[in-house]
């Protein structure tokens, strides 16, 4: 991004009549620009809201980070550069520089950088922290030429090294990537004399940039894909499975197609962090079962559900994982070699994200894990990642065991042995809670979103609550479905965000949570900020079934009117906590 | 107004955005309210990246108005 289109951009962004986001930027550098780029990036990410950047004062690292620690703000960035950590680690001290004083270089970086560590980890128990560990080159000050690494360097770099890795424990730490920065912005092209001399302010404006930008999308939880649909033929192998048959596809060095192999050791990974993979593939079914047999594959072909091969459109296969996923186009990501087939389920789906798998061009499909990883990249794995794709065959035997046996629903859900879990705890926060809540779009109350930050502090009231559900049976456990959050006045409760995942769908988990809510805070009235939104349909549908009309904003379910509509419900085993 | 002027009023219209553009030819440090050392930094750091140069920031009193930035411009792009 240019300076003037960041400029450009926050004039935009200052028209808006929303709520600030507040982002307090703490370094020791001028912020100047960085600011500029800062401010700019979360704009483009933060749509619905201003964004304000505090600062602290010039040279002041350690202080500005404790100034930090009590901001009233959303979230904090800390930026360290060198001569924040000494000041004769730049070019603005007038501090002389010799052989001796390198081993007092590196006491005092290894004072402050301990000081700067205890606060970041003290701080990050009120507010998420985004920390950039220094970005611009040491001067030269050890006596060694500059292809040999010095022992200051080394030192220095061993500190850092510590402090990255002990902040990075942290629950709401994430250390900014040293590594992708270094592919964004050359490091011979980072430093700015004069500017660092003019003004403070140690960036040419493309690594300011860099940096705004990659320090912006730390500052927003990760929203991943939740499933890849790939083809076969020249994709996942190479070779084209009905011409060469088994034998003929190949993934290895041997044939030149390893970047294949490649591939299926990203997808392979992908599965094991929750990511659900489905196959769309114009195929003779039977023959890709036998090609799955081979034992050389990279990745277990057990990861893949549904296999959709057939000579149909791409389309209608891809509509048939959507559905036995029950996931949003949007949240799709979908491979394939041919232009033709991306094009066609792009005309279907303009939602899924279609992206062209580069047959015979190694360094794009390295590229292309690059990008994936970006897509489907969290923070953490939670304990629902791992039994994603398990729940979701299970459902779907399910949904074959019920069409087979044509039982009704509420007595097939009798004899499936459920037990639901409610927890109240508020401290720590289930970090499963928010994820669900940013996620989730069908079965949400009104779609709000919120930061770590705003999450926080609406639990700092003292009147609020938080339910959480978990969700087991005899088929396995669904993990955390469903989350509630609302506040207690007398005998009402008034709940602001009620968001359960599709997988708990069609099991009256809804109905229990309205009566874990009665029954805990012995109320007479939950009042509900309901919004219509494009997709929260079945919500609507439930608060339509419950009330006995369309729902309106700010509809209230009685106790009375719920044990009037609840009746199903079959005395599933119950747990509480909190 | 030739094209380098034109460029260096889309500069100055950025970094002083409540100028208005007719305005922009006369501005001076002295006459414009939120022009600051932070908005000197700012427009030569957009002056350099709309024009591809590297301006020496010596003599700072040469960019205290539009005249003189663009008389400084006239004589390092040719």
């Amino acid at each position: 991004m240019k300076l003037v289109e960041a400029l450009d951009i926050i004039k935009g962004v200052e028209k808006r009549s929303a709520e600030a986001f507040t982002c307090f930027l703490a370094t020791g550098l001028n912020p100047l620009h960085l600011t500029t780029f800062l401010a700019a990036e979360l704009g483009l990410l933060f749509t619905d809201r201003k964004i304000e950047i505090q600062h602290g004062l010039y040279g002041d690292l350690l202080g500005n980070v404790r100034r930090l620690a009590k901001a009233d703000a959303e979230s904090g960035v800390v930026v360290i550069e060198w001569a924040d950590l000494d000041a004769r680690l730049g070019i603005r001290s007038s501090a002389r520089w010799n052989p001796a004083v390198c081993a007092d270089i590196l006491a005092t970086v290894q004072t402050h950088a301990s000081q700067i560590q205890r606060t970041i980890e003290e701080t990050s128990q009120r507010m998420p922290l985004i920390v950039c560990f220094p970005t611009l080159p040491l001067p030269p000050i050890s006596f060694v030429p500059g292809w040999q690494a010095s022992s200051l360097e080394i030192g220095l770099d061993a500190i850092m090294q510590s402090v990255r890795s002990q902040v990075s424990q942290c629950d709401q730490v994430r250390v900014l990537s040293s590594q992708r920065l270094d592919m964004v912005s050359p490091l011979r092209e980072r430093f700015d004399v004069e500017s660092e001399l003019v003004t403070g302010f140690p960036y040419r404006l493309a690594h300011a940039s860099a940096l705004g930008s990659l320090l912006a999308q730390l500052t927003r939880k990760p929203v991943p894909k939740k499933g890849l649909i790939t083809d076969l033929d020249d994709t996942l192998w190479r070779g084209i499975l009905g011409e060469v048959g088994i034998e003929g596809i190949s993934w290895d060095l041997e044939h030149r197609s390893q970047m294949h192999g490649f591939y299926q050791r990203l997808l392979g990974a992908l599965a094991a962090e929750g990511v659900l993979l489905g196959i769309a593939s114009k195929n003779e079914r039977s023959l890709v079962e036998s090609a799955f047999g081979r034992k050389d594959l990279a990745l277990s072909p057990t990861i893949f559900f549904p296999l959709e091969a057939s000579w149909g459109p791409k389309s209608e296969a891809v509509a048939r994982i959507l559905k036995v996923w029950n996931v949003g186009p949007d949240s799709v990501v979908f491979i394939d070699d041919s232009a033709l087939e991306l094009a066609e389920v792009r005309a279907s789906y303009p939602d899924v994200e279609c992206i062209q798998f580069p047959t015979k061009n190694n360094v794009a499909i390295y590229d292309l894990a690059l990008r994936l990883r970006d897509l489907f990249g969290k923070s953490a794995i939670l304990e629902e990642d791992s039994i994603r794709a398990q729940s979701i065959r299970r459902s779907h035997a399910d949904a074959n065991a019920y069409e087979a046996t044509k039982v009704m629903p509420t007595t097939f859900l009798e004899g499936v042995e459920a037990e639901v879990n409610f927890n109240f705890n508020k401290t720590p926060l289930d970090p499963r809670a928010l994820d669900l809540v940013n996620k989730t779009n069908q079965f949400n109350l009104n779609a709000k979103r919120y930061t770590e930050a705003s999450w926080q502090n609406y639990f700092h009231n003292p009147a609020s609550f938080l339910l959480v559900a978990s969700y087991t049976d005899k088929y396995g456990p669904l993990g955390k479905i469903a989350v509630v959050a609302g506040r207690q006045s007398g005998r009402k409760l008034s709940i602001d965000t009620w968001v359960m995942s599709c997988r708990a769908f069609s099991r009256r988990i809804e109905y229990r949570c309205l009566e874990e809510l009665f029954v805990k805070f012995g109320i007479d009235e939950i009042e509900l900020d309901y919004v219509r939104t494009d997709r929260n349909s079945p919500l609507r549908e439930f608060l339509g079934e419950v009330l006995g009309e369309a729902p309106s904003s700010g509809c209230a379910i009685s106790r009375q009117l719920l044990e009037t509509r609840s009746k199903i419900v079959r005395e599933p085993q119950e747990m509480t906590n909190g | 107004m030739d094209e380098m002027e034109k460029r260096l009023v889309a500069c100055f219209s950025a970094v002083l955005p409540e100028l208005a553009p007719e305005e922009i030819s006369q501005a001076t440090a002295a006459s414009v309210q939120n022009w600051d050392s932070v908005a000197t930094v700012t427009l030569l750091a957009v002056v350099e990246e709309e024009f591809g140069i590297s301006i020496d920031h010596e003599d700072p009193a040469r960019f205290d108005s539009f005249k003189g930035i663009l008389t400084y411009l006239q004589q390092a792009v040719r």
